[in-house]
C-alpha cells in the first residue's frame, strides 16, 4: 500500500503573530511544532504499513527548516520525506497549498491512500485535506476515527459526526482526514532517529514541479486575510471566598443576577 | 487595617492537613500579605503563648505545613514576584519572589517574560526590559509537584529529577529576606556572612546580633534533606534553606536564573533485564562533566506494570503508546544541547553507551519536540499519582494505612548494594512495592503499598532496617521530601542523641519559645 501522509509545522504557541504586510503567520524565529492532528495522520499511516506492507511517504509545504520536522517523520518510521520549500510557494492559501501539494504528489507517482489530520491549529481551516482531494478527483472523508477492513480496492473507516459515529467504505485511491480519536502517536525510536540521520529529504521547488507559477503561492491564492484581530473576551471569571455557605451564597446570588439580566435583556 | 486573625473552625478546616494526609489542629490562621502583616501576626500569636506553623501550598509530604495546634500563618496571599536584577558577576538574572508565589506560575512568567511590575522600582524595571532583550531563561530548581510554594522549596531545600545536573533548590537561592521569632528581620544574601569554623554569629538588620554554635555533626556526602545544613565555615545562608521553618519566616527569596539550553531532549530506554538498565547508568554516570545528563530516572518491573495496567482498564496515559510488556525496567535520561549538530551527535553517542549496556535501540523512545517531552515528564508523574489512587482505595476499608514512600540516598559506589538490599528485603516479605525515581542520585523513591495493617506495620519496620542499613552505608534517610514531622524517628538513625540536642540548641538560639513550626525536624522536648 503506497500512502502519503501530508505535515505541517505550526507555532507551538498560542500566541501567534502575524505579518502586517501579508497578514500571514510569521513562522521565522518562531518555535514550531508538528501540526499534532498531522501526528495522528502519520502514525495511522505507519500501522497501515506494518499491516499491508508498503511504504509511507511524508510530504510537507514550508520553511527550509521544516526538515528537522521531516527527520523527526522518519525517526517515526516514515520512508521518504519531501520537502516543498520555495519563496514561491511563500503566503499561498487553502487552494494554492493544495494545488501545489497535488502536482507534488502526481510527481511521486502511484498512491493508494492520502492521509491528513483533521485540521492544521495554526490557520484552524480544514480545507486543505479535502480541496487537495478534488485537485487530484480522488474521493475523501474527513474526521475519521478509524480504519478497518482494508482491501486493494477500498477501505472501510469510522467517519466521526455531531450524533456519533458512521461507518463507511470508500474507493481507492482515496484522501481521509483523521481525527485525535484514532490512535495513539508512538514516539521515535533511537533505531529510527539513527536510520533517519542516513536518509536523504528530498527538496523541490517550483522548478521541480509541473505547476504554473500563477496558481501558487501569495500570488495564487483567490482568497486573502484583509484583516486580523483578537476575539473580544466575554467571559470573565469571579474568585469566591469565604466559607463554604458564604461562597454557596455569593454563587447563588451570582447566579439570580445573571438570570435576571437575560430576562430583562 | 489590622491584619484578620479567623479563628471560625469552618475557615481552618481545609488547612489542617497536606498531601501527608495527616491532619493536625490549630485555633486560628490568618493570610497576611505583607511582611509588615506576618510581624503584626508573629506578636499577636507570640503575645497569647501560641505557636505557628507556616504554610505555602501544602504540597510536602512529610507534614511540615500541618498544624500542631496554635496559629497557621499562611502565606499564600505573599504571591508577588517583587522585582528583577542582573547579577554582573555570575552573569544572570536574579528574580525577588515572595514565598507563597507558585513554581508553575513563575516558570510560566520566566517563559513569556511578562511580570506584574506594580510596585517594582525603576532598576527592576530596567532590568527585565534586558530580560526581555536576551533569550531565553529558566529556573535549574524544577520540580515535578509545579503547584509548590517557592517558600517551601527553600524550607525543604526541594530537588527535582534535574538535579542530578542542577542540585537542589539550595544552589540557585542567592538571598534571603527573613523574620525572626524575636520580631526582629534580616536580609541576608549568599556570600556576606560565614560561620567562624562552627561558631555561628549572624548580624540582624538592626545591627544586633545572633551567637550560637552549630552541630559538630558530619553530613552524609549524598544528595541530602535531613536535619540542619551545616559544616565548617559555612555561608550562613544555607542554614535557613532546608530548615523547614523552623529558624525563621522566609518573607522573600532570591532566586538565580540560568540561561535556557538551546535544545532540550529526552530518552525513555526500555530493558528485558534490570542489570542491563544498571550498566546503562554506570555507563552514564562515568561521561565527562560536559556531556553528563541533566536528569536519570529509574522505573521498575513494577512501575511499567501498573502504567500498563492502567491503560488497559482505566483507559488513562492515553498519550502514551502501549507499552511493551517484555520491558522489565526503563531509564529516562534528560539532555540538553547548544545546536542541532551537537544534538545529534550527542544521541549517537548515548546510542552507542546504550548498545554497549544490551540496551535496544528499538524499545528506546526520544522526545525531541517539547511536547513528547512534556508527554514524558507526565509518564514520570503519573506513577507518585497512581499509587495516591490505589492508597485511598485501600484505605476505605483500613483507614490507617498512609503511603509508605521512602526517600533515602546512598554514595555512588553504594548504589549496586543497594538496589540489592532493596530487591532481597522486599521478596523476603512478600510486601507489594514499586521503585521509582531518581537513580543518577543513588536516590530511589521504593513505595510500600500495604494490603492491610499488618503489612503497613511491616512495611514501616522496613523502612526503619533500611534507614540503620544505609546510614551506616554512609546514606541519607531523606534526600529530598525533608523530616517534617513524620520522619523523626528515622532523623534518630541518621544522628544520634547528641547531634539531636546540638540541633534544638541551635533552634532556641533562634527561637527560645519554640514559636516557629514546632515538631518539624524534631520535637523540642527531648
Amino acid at each position: 500500500m503506497e500512502i502519503v501522509v501530508c505535515i505541517k509545522q505550526v507555532p507551538a504557541t498560542t500566541r501567534v503573530q502575524l505579518d502586517p504586510r501579508t497578514r500571514t503567520i510569521i513562522r521565522e524565529g518562531v518555535e514550531l511544532m508538528l501540526n499534532p492532528f498531522d501526528a495522528y495522520a502519520l502514525e495511522e499511516a505507519l500501522r497501515l504499513r506494518e499491516a499491508h506492507g508498503g511504504t509511507v511517504s511524508v510530504f510537507t509545504m514550508g520553511i527550509p527548516s521544516a526538515v528537522v520536522m521531516l527527520r523527526e517523520a522518519l525517526a517515526m518510521g516514515a520512508d521518504q520525506a519531501i520537502l516543498l520549500t520555495d519563496r514561491r510557494f511563500a503566503g499561498a492559501d487553502t487552494l494554492a497549498t493544495a494545488t501545489t501539494l497535488a502536482t507534488a504528489i502526481r510527481k511521486l507517482g502511484t498512491v493508494d491512500l492520502i492521509l491528513c489530520g483533521r485540521q492544521a491549529i495554526d490557520g484552524d481551516t480544514a480545507q486543505v485535506g479535502p480541496e487537495l482531494a478534488e485537485k487530484l478527483g480522488i474521493p475523501h472523508i474527513t474526521a475519521i476515527s478509524k480504519i478497518e477492513q482494508v482491501s486493494t480496492e477500498s477501505l472501510i473507516c469510522q467517519k466521526m459526526v455531531d450524533e456519533g459515529y458512521v461507518r463507511l467504505r470508500i474507493q481507492l485511491t482515496a484522501l481521509l482526514t483523521v481525527v485525535k480519536e484514532i490512535n495513539t502517536p508512538r514516539f521515535p525510536t533511537l533505531a529510527g532517529f539513527r536510520r533517519a540521520q542516513k536518509s536523504d529529504i528530498l527538496i523541490w521547488k517550483v522548478e521541480d514541479l509541473d505547476v504554473d507559477p500563477g496558481r501558487i503561492g501569495l500570488e495564487g491564492s483567490p482568497t486573502q486575510v484583509i484583516s486580523t484581530f483578537v476575539p473580544e473576551q466575554h467571559k470573565t471569571s469571579i474568585v469566591v471566598e469565604g466559607t463554604l455557605s458564604e461562597i454557596a451564597s455569593q454563587i447563588l446570588a451570582s447566579l439570580q443576577q445573571q438570570a435576571g439580566r437575560e430576562q430583562h435583556g | 487595617m489590622p491584619v484578620q486573625i479567623l479563628s471560625d473552625p469552618q475557615i481552618i478546616q481545609p488547612y489542617l492537613s497536606d498531601e501527608s494526609k495527616v491532619t493536625g489542629q490549630a485555633q486560628s490562621i490568618s493570610f497576611p500579605e505583607s511582611e509588615a502583616e506576618i510581624r503584626e501576626v508573629l506578636l499577636t500569636v507570640r503575645q497569647a503563648h501560641q505557636t505557628l506553623t507556616m504554610q505555602g501550598a501544602r504540597t510536602g509530604i512529610t507534614g511540615g505545613a500541618v498544624p500542631t495546634g496554635g496559629h497557621i500563618l499562611n502565606l499564600s496571599k505573599l504571591n508577588r514576584i517583587t522585582g528583577m536584577g542582573w547579577d554582573a558577576e555570575r552573569k544572570c538574572f536574579l528574580l525577588s519572589v515572595q514565598p507563597g508565589v507558585q513554581l508553575n506560575q513563575l516558570k510560566k512568567a520566566i517563559a513569556e517574560k511578562s511580570f506584574d511590575t506594580t510596585g517594582w522600582s525603576a532598576q527592576a524595571q530596567s532590568a527585565l526590559r534586558r530580560f526581555q532583550q536576551s533569550g531565553a531563561w529558566f529556573l535549574p530548581a524544577d520540580i515535578t509537584e509545579t503547584t509548590a510554594s517557592i517558600g517551601g522549596m527553600v524550607s525543604t531545600n526541594a530537588s527535582g529529577a534535574k538535579s542530578y545536573r542542577y542540585g537542589s533548590m539550595r544552589r540557585h537561592v542567592l538571598g534571603l529576606r527573613l523574620l525572626l521569632a524575636n520580631g526582629k528581620s534580616l536580609s541576608l544574601n549568599r556570600g556576606e556572612q560565614f560561620a567562624q569554623g562552627r561558631q555561628l554569629s549572624l548580624r540582624l538588620d538592626d545591627g544586633s546580633q545572633i551567637t550560637g554554635q552549630l552541630p559538630a555533626y558530619q553530613m552524609p556526602q549524598v544528595k541530602n534533606a535531613s536535619g540542619y545544613y551545616v559544616h565548617e565555615n559555612m555561608d550562613l545562608l544555607d542554614l535557613f534553606i532546608g530548615s523547614e521553618g523552623t529558624l525563621g519566616i522566609v518573607t522573600e527569596v532570591t532566586l538565580a536564573l540560568a540561561p535556557q539550553p538551546g535544545f532540550t531532549w529526552g530518552m525513555m530506554a526500555f530493558f528485558t533485564r534490570e542489570q542491563n538498565a544498571m550498566a546503562y547508568v554506570h555507563a552514564l554516570r562515568a561521561l565527562p562533566q560536559a556531556e553528563q545528563p541533566s536528569a536519570i530516572e529509574f522505573f521498575d518491573q513494577a512501575c511499567l506494570a501498573l502504567i500498563r495496567s492502567e491503560q488497559e482498564q482505566l483507559h488513562a496515559h492515553q498519550n502514551i503508546p502501549a507499552l511493551n510488556p517484555a520491558a522489565q525496567s526503563a531509564i529516562y535520561t534528560e539532555f540538553t544541547a547548544e545546536s542541532l549538530p551537537e544534538r545529534d551527535e550527542a544521541i549517537n553517542q548515548v546510542a552507542d553507551l546504550l548498545n554497549a549496556a544490551g540496551g535496544d535501540e528499538q524499545a528506546t523512545w526520544l522526545a525531541l519536540s517539547r511536547q513528547d517531552l512534556e508527554k514524558l515528564v507526565a509518564f514520570r508523574h503519573a506513577i507518585p499519582e497512581s499509587i495516591n489512587r490505589i492508597i485511598a482505595e485501600r484505605k476505605r476499608q483500613y483507614p490507617n494505612l498512609t503511603k509508605l514512600g521512602s526517600d533515602m540516598a546512598v554514595p555512588d559506589d553504594k548504589l549496586d548494594w543497594v538496589m540489592k538490599l532493596y530487591e532481597d528485603t522486599l521478596n523476603q516479605t512478600g510486601l507489594e512495592a514499586l521503585k521509582f525515581g531518581h537513580i543518577g542520585d543513588n536516590h530511589l523513591h521504593v513505595n510500600i503499598l500495604p494490603r492491610n495493617e499488618a503489612e503497613y506495620t511491616q512495611g514501616k519496620q522496613l523502612f526503619e532496617q533500611w534507614a540503620r542499613e544505609i546510614v551506616a552505608a554512609g546514606g541519607t534517610i531523606s534526600a529530598e521530601h525533608g523530616i517534617g514531622k513524620l520522619k523523626h524517628a528515622l532523623l534518630a538513625e541518621l544522628y544520634d542523641a547528641h547531634a539531636l540536642i546540638e540541633m534544638r540548641t541551635l533552634k532556641r538560639c533562634f527561637d527560645p519559645q519554640g514559636l516557629l513550626n514546632p515538631g518539624n525536624m524534631f520535637s523540642l522536648e527531648a
